[in-house]
């Protein structure tokens, strides 16, 4: 209605500009213009981005969160402390194994751009006050692909901190092997891999941390060869590259498809971290890492208890809030309590101690980890197949002493429980809980378990991933393991699958755990052909802690006052912080040889 | 002086700044979202350009569309008016290295006074008087209580990034304190990502002074007078005037000398507000500084007789001011009542709609800052003050007088505002003899403040 309508003249009065004076030239770079550089387009989301935003933001799209490829240089920045980075082999010469036609103009114009000989970069630094060799692959290098001279800095950089004893932490990056240097190029994938191999024989660690993209040559090197594999959130991982695939299957492929997540998912990758929380990820596994426990136990372990805070004084009875948290775990550790438990202080039936390890709001593994241990991080995946969350494991620290531990998880609600499959492990989840046995293995880490299962799963996919094996394969392999193993029944202790878990120097059993070759209702129906009588069943089939140990087929029991609760939780594992404590002392100093030897013993008694 | 400035904003404040530079011989570009085609800024300005779709983060506070705008229309300064982008220090910068002239102070001012605990500090060092409390932030409801016994309670629980009341509580005694900490930081957390807090005595009864001041590039700073703006609900002002009965003149003097003298302790440019609280003894304390033009300035340009957004204009250009603090004088009282299109009734429910009549009210003394019209259409997706009702008079019973005739003559068909809430308000005894603090809304109008 008003459109057009208004009159558009003007008069100039009331300034300094005298009316009819020539507006002033002013000078063209005055003139309002964006400079060049000051935005760029996110090729993530397409919005503009200032990028003095991104650099200031992890390299991350402030408006999307897409991930922008990182220089060298600025990933050494934003993960080492600062100062720290003294490069190795910064100077390459020129390799040019077959004399690839224009190959060495090609090199020289990614010098050029990148001011760097090639396409990682190599050195010593710290991070979070923990030495280790860190390796950054350089994506503006020829797509970062791995030829002789990659190979080289990785493989010399490997070496050196096999010498030095010092961890190893390769940023990934690459497309592929470098076609310029054919066969070449191929061997550096062997001589990779051979180096960490001798790295990981020496007990050292490596860490590899896959960042957009890490596919063909590399991903089938020395990237997967992490003893930890990390990944960047939405991270292209592959061997073939999608592109290939899809071409190669006449197919489209699913969204998502060669992510970190779908890596995760599948059991090839231990943990997505941010780029924000990298340096601080990497910062405690080097600590986690640091020392060896068998070296702590032969000096003399002094297990490290926190500072107690004020208001924690004394016995909190109530117990109800601080269990759960792991301050207040700590804290509440510190104060050893002198209350004496006394085990079948109320006399409860079989079939009592059945339903009470099924209860609901009886606590699971994560609960006992979180109330027992600091600096928990969880490890993902069985590296062939699949990440299983009815096993939930990693690192954690134990009063100083870095431990592996590994739980059957149930959940807590209808909802977890269909996630964690009600507790009931597939063959991937034995084989999660076996490879970080033999990670434990290899840095002398003590191993815990906490078991509580139905039983393993019975499933189609489960009889087609060998369920049966996986079973074995731990029995087999646990026997020998040359460190400390602990198993506690927390609940329910299923047969073969429990016992999959269970193959250790000691196996304890909460007092109100129950540990079966058969569940009591299935025992009823085989033998009596009525599952309505399992509480006989229960009776007969001796199934309790305090049979079990008159058995002689458990060394412990960790008495419940009042049933597993939440509630009575903080002084459960007040008692078993106690209880692992001296196990450790124990066994602790005890050589590879003798541990593997008594846990021979052990199970050739029966 | 600029050839052509872009106005950063929208509505009333757009229109306002369109007609100095009108005034002024400048040409103007007016940037618009899709719900504003039909905006009166939009309509009244030379050119106009549409910088995206309706949501405010989309259009208003879209830097980069806004600055390109500017690049292509050829504008040498952008004003930002209020709200949106006009305390982003970002975007000053941005100006800056776009070679655009910001309208307002320079982004390390912007960015200096936005942060409360930096501005706190700055005004301590200045000598100028501040709420007792604590000087650094506080992060857990332990820390925060410690620091509220020292400063004693009733105490004021405020995040450093908040603003509009938001992520603020009053806390009486150690026994609320907890809760309300609790409340005042998640809702910081949530709304500005950031759980810095401020612990500091709360004054009682206070009445919110603010002092107007005006500093040119060449270190010439004058005030122009207080507002009292205590008539607010939740934290929003509802109507302010000028002078405030409760400044005598040695006191204005005393205030606007502390005004200006902050002003300098920052290096002040451009047009700024420096907001006091004034307990019932007239001890007074610096709140924050406000470094654009704001809503309320009408107020000041009427006892000042002078155009505020002109010289905002002519400091940017590079002039100095032409008069000087004794050049000065109030004279008469003005008062200002902002009508939004809100529904009183139902907890002022913001009302979106289409006007189908407006009548404005006019004459002496009587002023209409508006981008309103006949048929025009209130999109749903900005601020709801749609109309400020100003008007002079010789003193503060003839304004009151004046303000109350030119509210009976304001119609607005079609949509639910205000208006009649502001009429309850200018006909309440306590307000009429001149007894109110910030509190006025609250124990006066009960009902509407659920």
């Amino acid at each position: 209605m008003l459109r057009d309508m208004f009159k558009k003249t003007y008069t100039i009065i009331d300034t300094k500009r005298v009316s009819g004076e020539k507006p002033e030239e002013k000078g063209g770079d005055a003139s309002p213009t964006v400079p060049a550089g000051l935005w760029r387009k996110c090729n993530k989301c397409g919005k503009p981005i200032y990028v003095e935003d991104v650099r200031n933001n992890y390299y991350i799209c402030p408006k999307c969160g897409g991930y922008f490829r990182v220089h060298a240089y600025r990933r050494i920045e934003i993960t080492a402390d600062e100062g720290t980075f003294e490069e190795w082999d910064k100077e390459m010469p020129v390799s040019n194994p077959l004399n690839f036609p224009g190959y060495e103009k090609k090199l020289a114009a990614a010098r050029e751009k990148t001011k760097l000989d090639e396409a990682i970069v190599i050195g010593k630094c710290s991070i979070g006050d923990y030495p280790a060799v860190l390796g950054v692959c350089d994506a503006r290098f020829l797509m970062s692909s791995m030829g002789h001279n990659v190979g080289e800095k990785i493989t010399r950089a490997i070496e050196r901190a096999t010498k030095e004893k010092l961890p190893v932490i390769l940023f990934a990056c690459s497309g592929g092997a470098r076609m310029q240097e054919g066969m070449v190029s191929l061997m550096q994938m062997a001589k990779t891999a051979a180096a960490l191999k001798r790295h990981h024989e020496a007990g050292q660690l490596f860490i590899s941390v896959l960042t957009d993209p890490t596919t063909g040559g590399v991903t089938a090197s020395f990237a997967m060869l992490g003893d930890i594999i990390l990944a960047e959130p939405g991270a292209l991982i592959g061997f073939a590259g999608p592109r290939v695939i899809e071409q190669t299957i006449g197919q489209k492929l699913p969204e998502g498809f060669q992510r970190s997540e779908f890596l995760l998912e599948h059991g090839f990758v231990d943990k997505i971290v941010k780029r924000e929380e990298m340096k601080e990820t990497l910062a405690l596994f080097l600590k986690l890492h640091a020392k060896r426990p068998e070296s702590v136990f032969q000096a003399g372990w002094e297990p490290e208890r926190v500072q107690e805070t004020e208001d924690e004084s004394g016995i909190n009875t109530s117990g109800a809030d601080d269990g759960v948290s792991k301050d207040g775990a700590a804290a509440r550790r510190n104060v050893r309590r002198t209350k004496i438990f006394s085990a079948g202080a109320v006399l409860r039936s079989a079939w009592d101690s059945v339903l009470l390890s099924r209860k609901s709001d009886r606590p699971v593994a994560s609960d006992y980890i979180s109330a027992l241990f600091d600096d928990f991080v969880e490890l993902h995946g069985d590296r062939y197949y699949k990440d299983d969350s009815a096993v939930v494991g990693g690192i954690a620290s134990f009063h100083g002493i870095p431990v592996t531990v590994i739980g059957q998880e149930k959940g807590r609600s209808t909802k977890e429980n269909i996630r964690r499959n009600f507790g009931m492990p597939s063959p991937d989840g034995y084989r999660k809980a076996l490879r970080l046995m033999k990670q434990a293995e290899a840095f002398g880490r003590p191993v815990i378990c906490f078991v509580d299962t139905p039983g393993a799963f019975c499933g189609i996919e489960a009889e087609e991933r060998g369920q049966g094996e996986a079973i074995a394969r731990n029995l087999f392999e646990m026997s020998s393991l040359k460190v400390p193993v602990l198993s506690i029944v927390i609940g329910e202790g299923g047969s073969g699958g429990a016992l999959a878990m269970a193959v250790a120097n000691e196996v304890w059993m909460m007092e109100n755990a129950i540990y079966s070759v058969l569940s009591p209702e299935g025992f009823a129906s085989i033998l009596w052909k009525d599952s309505k009588r399992a509480d006989e069943a229960a009776k007969v089939m001796k199934v309790t802690a305090a049979e079990l140990k008159e058995l002689g087929i458990i060394e412990r029991v960790i008495p419940e006052n009042a049933p597993a609760s939440p509630e009575t939780l903080p002084d459960i594992a007040d008692v078993m912080d106690g209880a692992i404590e001296e196990f450790l002392k124990t066994w602790g100093p005890m050589s590879g040889e003798e541990l593997a030897s008594k846990r021979y013993d052990r199970f050739r008694s029966f | 002086m600029f050839q052509k400035i872009l106005i950063a904003n929208r509505g009333e404040i757009a229109v306002r700044i369109i007609r100095a530079c009108r005034e002024m011989g400048i040409k103007t570009v007016a940037v618009y979202s899709e719900a504003d085609r039909d905006a009166l800024h939009t309509l009244l300005a030379d050119e106009a350009i549409c910088i995206g779709p309706a949501p405010s983060a989309d259009s208003y506070l879209d830097m980069e569309r806004i600055l390109s705008a500017c690049v292509a229309m050829k504008a040498d300064a952008i004003h930002p008016g209020f709200g949106f982008l006009s305390e982003n220090a970002r975007f000053a910068e941005l100006c800056e290295k776009c070679s655009i002239r910001f309208i307002g102070p320079s982004a390390a001012v912007i960015s200096k006074m936005g942060n409360k605990s930096e501005a706190r500090r700055t005004m301590i060092e200045a000598g100028v008087p501040v709420v007792p409390g604590s000087k650094e932030p506080v992060f857990t409801v332990a820390e925060g209580l410690e620091t509220a016994k020292q400063v004693g309670f009733p105490v004021m629980i405020k995040a450093s990034s908040g603003g509009g009341g938001k992520g603020m509580r009053v806390s009486y005694s150690e026994e609320d304190f907890e809760a309300n900490f609790q409340s005042a930081q998640m809702e910081s957390i949530k709304g500005f990502s950031d759980n810095t807090m401020y612990i500091e005595r709360f004054v009682e009864q206070p009445r919110h002074i603010e002092f107007q001041i005006l500093a040119d590039s060449f270190g010439n700073v004058v005030h122009l007078g207080e507002r009292d703006c205590s008539i607010q609900r939740r934290h929003q002002k509802v109507l302010e005037e000028s002078p405030s009965v409760a400044i005598s003149d040695e006191l204005r003097k005393r205030m606007g000398e502390t005004a200006v003298r902050a002003a300098r302790a920052v290096g002040y440019e451009n047009a700024g507000t420096i907001e006091f609280l004034l307990d019932k003894n007239k001890n007074f304390y610096f709140m924050e500084m406000n470094t654009r033009i704001q809503v309320e300035h009408p107020v000041t340009e009427e006892v000042t007789d002078l155009d505020l957004v002109k010289e905002q204009i002519r400091i940017a250009a590079g002039e100095p001011l032409s008069f000087s603090q004794e050049d000065v004088k109030i004279s008469g009282h003005a008062i200002e009542c902002r009508i939004n299109a809100e529904n009183p009734e139902r907890n002022f429910m913001p009302c979106p709609g289409v006007i189908t009549d407006v009548h404005l009210p006019g004459g002496r003394g009587v002023r209409v800052d508006t981008a309103v019209y006949s048929n025009y259409r209130i999109p749903p997706n900005y601020d709801s003050m749609i109309l400020k009702l100003i008007v002079h008079d010789k003193d503060r019973p003839s304004a009151i007088a004046k303000m109350r005739s030119a509210l009976g003559e304001l119609i607005i068909e079609g949509i639910d505002t205000n208006l009649d809430f502001q009429y309850e308000i200018i006909n309440d005894e306590d307000f009429e003899a001149g007894n109110v603090d910030t509190d006025f809304i609250p124990t006066h109008f009960p009902g509407y403040v659920k």
